[in-house]
């Protein structure tokens, strides 16, 4: 530290290039390492004066060696990022995919997810656009306007180390289970006046029950399927709470033709607006639902009690006639 | 002594014809189609349940899974139309007798019978061929089978169909297909299979819809009424013997067993016996 704080010495790496090896005690001191490891703890070929020569090709080389570091105390998270799709690129020969210091830091390493923009933030690094998209969402917008701990930032629903390919149908049918972790939730739903019922009621729906076997891997769709997403959209979702009704079923009926070209007008009714069906809002549906609850239980329970007498009438009061 | 097919069973003894073959093949190829349907069919409804997924992917997943659906659906909806159909063209050539109709008389029988499951009555009221009770699992078996084609085709087709008869009732026919094959299951399970193969009176099996024939004993105590109609001087033996007797004076072959029917009943819509 002595001889690196406000340093002006610089090292010249394999390609040329001049890196300075200056780091204030300052930006030091923001590491959630600081004070618990020291410097040669990661810059292990470091052990005495004169330092040996850095052996990096270039910076982003040198960048890229340091997750072996990371490694060696992180290796439940190595092992995690070894399933991303950022490290299957890499592997692919993209040297710009994300390595630890990409999102973690060097030198000021913080707590990840804190404040949770920052994370927001640092996708926004290479993914600028979804990351525009997110701040225009209902989630985004109540983020950025009163850091609202609720809604999601990109790796609640993605995940942090082991990020999948979002773009195959495996991550495309197990994507309700991700707006689930909230929207199921009746205690968070509540806060914000939000049906909790919106997953259940997609579920008992037709393309919902599908895509809940197909999420078991009972097959793969050959066709796009409807899923939460396909509604909503993905990172630019909007509120529909005070949205006009006729507003959202004509959305529905867009997202219907994107699949079912033909459909004609009307076709949205068959969806129930996430809801149970009501008298006032589906009364057909209702009234079947309804005849079957009250038409099941009364046939089966007539039939089961004229079994039982029919059995106690031949065990027990067996006439003398014929049986 | 009119219009049956008589025969006799290995013990000797003397059988009418319950069901003509082309009934007991009918059952037998609802038996295939329902059981498929069931199979395919209960896993879509309960799709988070576990046996759900290894039902399904017993059937090679769940595309798969709903093709068999959909053409054991097409085959049992050509069934339920051949089904009608018959029906149809036997009221019109009058070459059908309408045996499986409900009649007031259904409800004076099920009142009686009531009664005497109650002791308040001796003994049981005589029964047509089809008792009150097999009329009604009939009747349901046809309309819950016509509720089933008919929402199961709109689910089939939701675009071509939705546009006649609008979004709304897509839901309600998918409401209404899925609740309709619970009961029609429900009733198959306690009623069908109790009446047909555990009640006491029939334990271990009513083979009647498999071999067609029941023995003109078991007629005359479960189907007096019947019994009385085919037989009305009241021994199909001696009946039997007489009609034998012409057979052989006319210098027709066959043993007693296969005496002649003088006009085969056709058309009467299949059952299962109780």
């Amino acid at each position: 530290m002595d001889c690196h704080s406000d340093s002006e010495d610089s090292l010249e790496l394999g390609d040329g290039t001049e890196v300075s090896v200056s780091i204030s005690e300052e930006h030091w001191k923001k590491n959630v390492h600081a004070g618990e490891i020291g410097c040669t703890d990661c810059h292990t070929a470091i052990s005495d004066y004169p330092h040996p020569d850095v052996e990096a090709k270039d910076l982003r080389d040198y960048q890229i060696n340091r997750a072996e570091t990371c490694k060696r105390c992180h290796y439940a998270h190595f092992t995690r990022v070894a399933d991303s799709i950022h490290y299957k690129q890499f592997e692919e020969g993209n040297r710009n995919a994300p390595t630890c210091v990409d999102c973690h830091g060097a030198h000021d390493i913080a707590v990840p997810g804190e404040p949770r923009m920052a994370v927001d933030e640092r996708c926004a690094q290479c993914h600028a656009e979804i990351s525009d998209a997110y701040r225009r969402s209902v989630h985004g917008k109540a983020l950025l306007e009163s850091n609202n701990p609720d809604v999601p930032v990109c790796t609640d629903c993605h995940g942090s180390h082991q990020i999948k390919d979002p773009r195959n149908a495996d991550f495309h049918a197990a994507s309700y289970q991700i707006c689930a972790k909230c929207h199921s939730d009746a205690d968070r739903m509540e806060r914000y006046g939000l049906n909790p019922d919106v997953v259940d009621t997609y579920l008992d729906d037709f393309h919902g029950a599908s895509n809940a076997l197909y999420a078991e891997g009972l097959g793969r769709p050959d066709k796009k399927l409807a899923t939460c997403t396909s509604c909503h959209g993905i990172h630019d979702i909007p509120s529909f709470k005070e949205a006009d009704k006729s507003v959202v079923r004509a959305r529905v009926l867009k997202t219907c033709r994107e699949c079912h070209e033909e459909v004609p007008d009307g076709f949205q009714d068959a969806w129930l607006s996430h809801y149970p069906p009501t008298l006032s809002e589906a009364p057909l549906v209702w009234l079947v639902k309804w005849f079957y609850r009250v038409v099941i239980p009364l046939i089966m329970l007539g039939l089961v009690l004229h079994i039982l007498m029919h059995l106690w009438r031949f065990r027990f009061r067996r006439p003398g006639g014929h049986r | 002594m009119k219009g049956v097919k008589l025969s006799r069973d290995r013990d000797g003894r003397l059988c009418v014809e319950r069901f003509p073959l082309w009934r007991r093949v009918e059952h037998i190829a609802v038996i295939l189609t329902f059981t498929t349907l069931v199979l395919t069919g209960f896993p879509q409804k309960f799709y988070d349940a576990s046996w759900a997924e290894t039902l399904l992917s017993l059937f090679g997943g769940l595309d798969d899974a709903r093709t068999i659906h959909r053409v054991a659906g097409i085959v049992f909806a050509v069934l339920t139309a051949l089904h009608l159909a018959v029906i149809v063209l036997g009221a019109i050539t009058k070459r059908i007798r309408m045996s499986l109709v409900p009649t007031p008389q259904d409800l004076r029988d099920a009142w009686q019978n009531l009664r005497f499951y109650f002791g308040l009555r001796e003994s049981q009221p005589k029964m047509p061929k089809f008792d009150y009770r097999q009329k009604f699992e009939y009747i349901g078996m046809v309309m819950g089978s016509l509720i089933m084609v008919l929402t199961g085709a709109i689910l089939l087709w939701p675009v071509e169909t939705g546009g006649i008869i609008g979004g709304e009732a897509l839901a309600a026919s998918r409401i209404a297909h899925s609740n309709e094959a619970v009961l029609a299951l429900l009733v198959l399970v306690v009623w069908h299979v109790y009446s047909a193969v555990l009640a006491p009176d029939v334990f271990p099996l009513d083979k009647s819809m498999f071999n067609g024939k029941m023995t003109v004993e078991e007629l005359k105590h479960r189907h007096t009424l019947e019994y009385e109609r085919l037989f009305p001087a009241g021994d199909p033996e001696v009946e039997l013997a007489e009609v034998d007797g012409e057979a052989k004076a006319d210098g027709a072959e066959g043993a007693a067993s296969e005496a002649p029917a003088a006009k085969p009943e056709e058309g009467e819509p299949k059952t299962p016996a109780v």
